[in-house]
């Protein structure tokens, strides 16, 4: 017995998945969005945050260029709230060739995208932490996304056309009758129940994971290897423009200011499993190296967090969808039908986060099509509900919105100015919130202090609202700053070592969060790449030594 | 010319500074800020874990030092000080602030923290008495089994849930058996005018006029009840007066819980021994980085102070140098991963296992790296032992060796290590 029944069920929700539930919802159908963890906590969220104009590939990849340029207008407009218009720099540093940029002028006009040579004084005007070595610039429309408003801002959209968003559900298995796939099962995992989801088409947007979703339905040897990029957020805007380094695309080319943070990435490496992603202290250096080449003095900024993000490549030498015209540049579609003889799915990877609303048109047009449905797509005509009337985001919005409650309301964030109501508000919402899952929405604890003062007040606020038992807000606590951890210690010196002595001095010295109730060193409640049965033993087991039995 | 210069105005520069001006000595104290005493949660840790729970700490320091010793990397600077100092230092500490500090040097207490568990310290404040759970099977202690306790938030407060506090402090075995029977309210209690959002030290200041408390302990009496203790975050005044009329208004046990930083309790002990140090005429220089020192024959012959718009040389005949480790950005690590003493480039003791892992919940052994001294508190070379300079002398979180936070010993670390290299300094000078 389905316990739902939908046309499609999308498996990932990331920018690719969401998009996808978007698109199929607009166009008619009903649809739900599975993830195993939260919306847009995979490679959606760990990336920089460009929002390209096309200014990146205009050498490399005009058509992929044109792509951007185009998909940044229409991202621009429908996402407003999610999207900041920086504006964007391509510069030749002291150490690069002009080689490069001599011809990077014609390929932005052939590639129709928008750029202007502009002089190195007016550059260091705009820009005046800029190195001013810089022997050219060039003015594009580069902006910046919030990957988790972007996403949510989607998964929105398609709830509004009735689709069904259930993250922390995790695709436990994919039914086929015969040569057709006719359903899947998916595990609720905060609530630790199964649940069966009756659809005609299955939409694999797992990402780097697609390979291990694909398995499930039986279609073996879906070759996707993950190519692990690291980043850096430092704890200011050091420039207000994404600034590109102009040469051909490289490890460290590119500085991206997002929100109150300004990120510079990034590498790409293979990694075996997109579960664990290193941040390694060479990718760290050459990280820092790079950003000093941009602006001198980088390395005395100070580092707050670091990330890897896993891009996932699709290594497969079968047959892909055989029409291209319905691709987007990057994307990889394999069609089971072809491929593995099974009807009813789709695997959909690569691809950039600007294009990704382009993707899911071409691969719902594909879907449209197996599906013997005549339905045009409509995500570029109406704005995400969230960006309805929405001006773009500026970085000032939340200390105009703190400004007009400052004395109504209590500023639990500092760093991001994140205030009580606006937390309690999203609890009220989803009580089964972590913490984590909070700050994705809310960026709690991602400035300075990385949760030294904030987290505390949070879990207090958990227990206040009776979300949570006490033990389990001090354990929420725990978690959160455990999780901060795996970012920081990476990255760790000059004035973010001393936040971190701070920040130890306040929870294992003056709070003695060691010895506090709950568990010392709690397990990650919703642990992702572990077999499910024995992340339920360890949850089991956590809970005996918690003594409590989570609500 | 001076006798001594002390650089750091936490609770090891004050002391220090303290010891050497009642020995007679012409002291200067240097500091950047207002000391590292508001960071923390203004009791007296001598040492609390090791890394089970300590109850008695100098009969324990022995057990604890011969841990450290198989440890290896730098020496704790309890290995290098032993007991005696400590027992001095806190002793030192009792005769400059008098009743101000309760509690037994021999026997830790264990004080609710404001996540609502139980931590242990040796002294504590006057403010926090009433809280005390004991360790000592021989004495009740004020919190025990049945103590039936209210947990008071401020709403304006938001560092503290009083939720929070009063459930977990409800699930705690206490060590003598038994539990606390604890429940939350809160009262509304602006710092300033209307206002939604209050620090502990605006409404610490608030408390200290009489009006305003007149306010809060009816709002408190109108809403505990019969047999109840009073749990309040730590905002009692900035004043120890404002706690003393607070309780007597009251008529009932109330004490305070310590508070992430600023921390009020910090507070006022560092301004009760900064007024001391004012009244023994110990030479103050506010808000001065030392950035470089004049050296030859193997001493420090002055110190180059960076204040507000020029450099200043100080000469003087001893320097102690007590300002904190990283958390006081006295020790630095760069982006390069080199360490180093920003002031006069010290050569520092440093772990040989990974300075920073992945383990959240473990150790991070950077926290251990400080400058080496011998057991006179005189900074030596860590490979060698032989002293950097003739007459420079360190104490406090400056030190290598200890993880403070952890062990809860920060307090009984910078008090037996002032007053040793305070001592040590008097004792030379005498002899010259």
């Amino acid at each position: 017995m389905a316990d739902l029944t939908v046309d499609v069920v999308v498996i990932g929700g990331g920018a690719t998945g969401a998009g996808v539930a978007r698109d199929v919802a607009m166009r008619g159908l009903s649809v739900a969005l599975v993830d195993r963890a939260d919306l847009a906590q995979g490679t959606t969220a760990r990336y920089h945050g460009l929002l390209h104009s096309g200014g990146r590939y205009v050498v490399s990849d005009p058509e992929s260029a044109r792509e951007c340029a185009e998909e940044n207008r229409i991202v621009t407009r429908i996402h407003a709230n999610a999207v900041e218009q920086t504006g964007g720099l391509f510069v030749v540093t002291p150490d690069d060739s002009e080689e490069y940029a001599d011809g990077f002028l014609a390929a932005a006009a052939s590639a129709q995208v928008p750029a202007e040579e502009i002089t190195v004084a007016q550059a260091l005007a705009r820009e005046p932490r800029l190195n001013p070595g810089i022997k050219r610039a060039f003015a594009v429309l580069d902006g910046t996304v919030d990957g988790w408003a972007m996403v949510r801002g989607a998964a929105e959209s398609a709830r509004a056309y009735g689709a069904h968003i259930l993250p922390y559900h995790e695709v436990t298995a994919i039914h086929r009758d015969g040569d057709r796939v006719v359903g899947v099962t998916v595990r609720d995992v905060k609530a630790g129940a199964d649940k069966r989801i009756t659809c005609r088409f299955v939409m694999n947007a797992a990402g780097p994971w697609a390979g291990r979703v694909a398995a499930l339905a039986g279609c073996e040897d879906v070759d996707v290897v993950p190519g692990r990029g690291i980043m850096i957020a430092m704890n200011h805007r050091l420039v207000n423009t994404v600034i590109n380094r102009c040469i051909k695309p490289a490890d460290g080319d590119i500085l991206v200011p997002v929100h109150t943070v300004a990120i510079i990435g990034t590498t790409d490496v293979k990694a075996a499993d997109p579960d664990k992603l290193p941040i390694p202290r060479a990718e760290v250096q050459q990280m820092l190296d790079a950003g000093e080449a941009l602006v001198p003095g980088f390395r005395r900024a100070r580092a707050v967090h670091a990330w890897a993000g896993a891009r996932p490549l699709v290594k497969d030498t079968r047959v892909s969808a055989s029409d291209t015209r319905h691709m987007s540049r990057g994307m990889s579609v394999l069609d089971h039908a072809s491929r593995d003889g099974l009807a009813g799915m789709l695997t959909i990877t690569g691809g950039k986060l600007t294009t990704y609303r382009l993707m899911a048109e071409r691969i719902v047009d594909i879907m449209c099509e197996q599906m013997g449905e005549d339905r045009p797509c409509r995500t570029a005509d109406e704005p995400v509900p969230a960006a309805e009337g929405a001006p773009t985001y500026t970085v000032t919005h939340r200390l105009a919105d703190r400004e007009k409650d400052r004395r109504d309301d209590q500023i639990i964030c500092e760093c991001e100015l994140m205030s009580k109501s606006m937390f309690l508000d999203l609890l009220e919402e989803d009580p089964s919130a972590t913490l984590d899952d909070l700050r994705r929405r809310l960026r709690l604890g991602m400035g300075p202090c990385q949760g030294g003062f904030c987290s505390t007040r949070a879990a207090g606020l958990m227990c206040a609202a009776g979300a949570r038992s006490s033990v389990q807000a001090t354990d929420e606590l725990r978690g959160f700053l455990k999780h901060r951890w795996i970012g920081l210690w990476p990255i760790l010196a000059g004035g973010q070592l001393r936040q971190a002595a701070l920040d130890e001095w306040i929870a294992r010295g003056t709070l003695d969060i060691d010895h506090a109730p709950g568990q010392t060193d709690p397990i990650e409640p919703y642990p992702v790449g572990t077999e499910i049965d024995e992340r339920d033993r360890a949850r089991a087991r956590a809970v005996i030594g918690g003594q409590e039995v989570p609500a | 010319m001076r006798d001594v210069i002390v650089v750091g105005g936490g609770l090891a520069g004050l002391v220090a500074a303290l010891r050497l001006r009642r020995a007679g000595l012409h002291t200067t104290l240097v500091h950047m800020g207002r000391g590292g005493l508001q960071l923390g949660q203004g009791t007296i840790d001598v040492l609390g874990y090791r890394p089970s729970l300590v109850a008695h700490p100098l009969t324990e320091l022995g057990e604890f030092c011969a841990l450290e010793e198989r440890r290896g990397g730098p020496t704790h600077p309890y290995n290098l000080l032993g007991v005696e100092p400590v027992r001095v230092g806190v002793g030192f500490l009792r005769e400059l602030v008098g009743e101000a500090m309760a509690g037994d040097i021999e026997t830790n207490v264990l004080l609710p923290t404001a996540l609502g568990g139980l931590r242990p310290t040796t002294l504590y404040p006057a403010s926090m008495a009433a809280g005390t759970v004991s360790l000592d099977p021989s004495d009740p202690g004020a919190l025990h089994d049945g103590s039936r306790v209210v947990v008071v938030g401020i709403e304006q407060l938001k560092d503290f849930s009083c939720q929070l506090v009063a459930q977990n402090l409800a699930t705690i075995e206490l060590p003598g058996g038994g539990r606390l029977e604890t429940r939350s309210a809160s009262v509304s209690f602006p710092g300033r005018g209307t206002e939604a959002d209050s620090n502990a030290v605006a409404i610490a200041r608030a408390l200290d006029r009489p009006e305003r408390r007149r306010d809060f302990v009816a709002a408190l009496g109108r809403l505990a009840r019969r047999g109840e203790t009073i749990a309040v975050p730590n905002v009692l005044g900035l004043t120890d007066e404002t706690f003393t009329a607070i309780a007597d208004g009251l008529g009932r046990p109330v004490f305070e819980i310590p508070l992430p930083p600023p921390g009020v309790a910090g507070m006022r002990l560092t301004d009760r021994l900064t007024d001391l140090a004012r009244a023994y005429r110990v030479e103050m220089i506010l808000g001065s980085r030392v950035i470089g020192a004049e050296t030859g024959l193997g001493r420090i012959r002055s110190l180059r102070l960076g204040t507000a718009g020029h450099e200043t040389d100080l000469e003087a005949r001893y320097v102690l140098l007590a300002p904190g480790g990283f958390e006081s950005g006295a020790i630095e690590l760069d982006s390069y991963g080199r360490l180093h003493e920003p002031a006069l480039g010290l050569p520092l003791a440093v772990p040989d296992a990974e300075l920073l892992n992945d383990s959240w919940a473990g150790e991070q052994p950077i926290f251990r790296t400080g400058v080496a001294t011998d057991c006179t508190m005189r900074v030596v070379e860590p490979a060698t032992g032989e002293p950097v300079h003739e007459n420079l002398y360190a104490a406090g979180g400056f030190l290598a060796g200890a993880q403070r936070w952890d062990e809860k010993s920060g307090e009984g670390i910078a008090l037996a290590s002032a007053v040793r290299a305070a001592d040590s300094i008097i004792e030379q000078l005498k002899e010259s």
